[in-house]
């Protein structure tokens, strides 16, 4: 059930960035449909009563001076959330990008809808 | 933008000290704690946000001039891919640890424990904090742009908004 909400999230934000005319709420769209995407990768790293994977003083054994082996069996992966974060600072430089293409071309034409876009004027 | 009134700025004068140097924490204790580079510098820039939104972009361009931004953002890549390298003369292979495998074991959970991470640490929050101030001062720029009809922003445009990691 939820990766079903987080395919319809991502569903709402293709329809926004097909059908808007405007073109910040087609970049609002594409920043829709990256989230739903983060986010079924953070449900996909889910455990129900995992740990955050971070390791402090009370999860070392002190016989051994290794972490313990039931922090190992509890903890949450990581790497989804590592990977999701990599995402998140990709996204924000093309929403960067997008949002600058956006300011120019208002600055040109003087408005944010793509069908009055028509001529190239340099 | 002129700034906005006392009240705002006597605060903000105030309180951007602590947010920079809760950034500096952040990067420096990310290898032990949640954070790192990236969220620290994030934290770094939102100062000069801070500043920016309190007392006017011709404040901060005193202060951090985008030239000296672009430089500490090439200053943070080049020592990123510089630590990297140096792992492939010291240690054999590209990235490889070789202040923790070699000269600085450590104990772990200490600050001085994971040997060449913080230096990423510190070279990715440079880079990823000067490369997000600059992204928003360009923007702002823009907005000036758009307003007066003088277009001048066109040499900023390739620094801020290229490549980030």
């Amino acid at each position: 059930m939820p990766y079903a909400l987080c395919f319809l999230l991502f569903v709402i934000g293709l329809y926004c960035a097909v059908v808007k005319k405007n073109m910040v709420k087609i970049v609002v769209g594409i920043m829709v449909m990256e989230y739903a995407v983060n986010l079924f990768l953070i449900m996909l790293g889910y455990r129900t009563g995992g740990e955050a994977p971070i390791i402090d003083k009370s999860h070392i054994d002190p016989e051994t001076a290794q972490v313990a082996a039931s922090f190992i069996s509890s903890a949450v992966d990581p790497l989804p959330q590592a990977l999701v974060l990599t995402a998140i600072v990709i996204s924000l430089g093309s929403l960067a990008l997008m949002i600058s293409i956006c300011i120019r071309t208002y600055g040109e034409y003087g408005t944010f809808d793509i069908t009055e876009i028509r001529r190239l004027r340099g | 933008m002129r700034g906005m009134t006392v009240i705002v700025k006597t605060i903000a004068s105030w309180v951007k000290v602590l947010i920079f140097v809760f950034g500096i924490y952040i990067i420096l204790f990310g290898h032990l704690t949640p954070g790192g580079g990236f969220a620290g510098g994030v934290i770094l820039a939102s100062s000069y946000v801070l500043l920016m939104l309190a007392f006017g972009r011709e404040f901060v361009q005193e202060n951090l001039p985008s030239a000296a931004a672009s430089r500490l953002d090439c200053l943070g890549a080049f020592l990123f891919a510089m630590i990297a390298t140096l792992g492939l003369a010291f240690g054999g292979s590209f990235f490889v640890n070789y202040l923790y495998q070699k000269y600085l074991p450590g104990e772990p959970l200490h600050l001085v424990s994971a040997g060449t991470i913080p230096l990423s640490n510190i070279a990715i929050g440079l880079k990823v904090g000067a490369s997000l101030f600059l992204v928003i001062f360009t923007l702002s720029v823009f907005c000036k742009d758009l307003r007066c009809k003088e277009p001048e922003a066109d040499s900023e445009i390739g620094t801020s908004a290229g490549e980030k990691e």
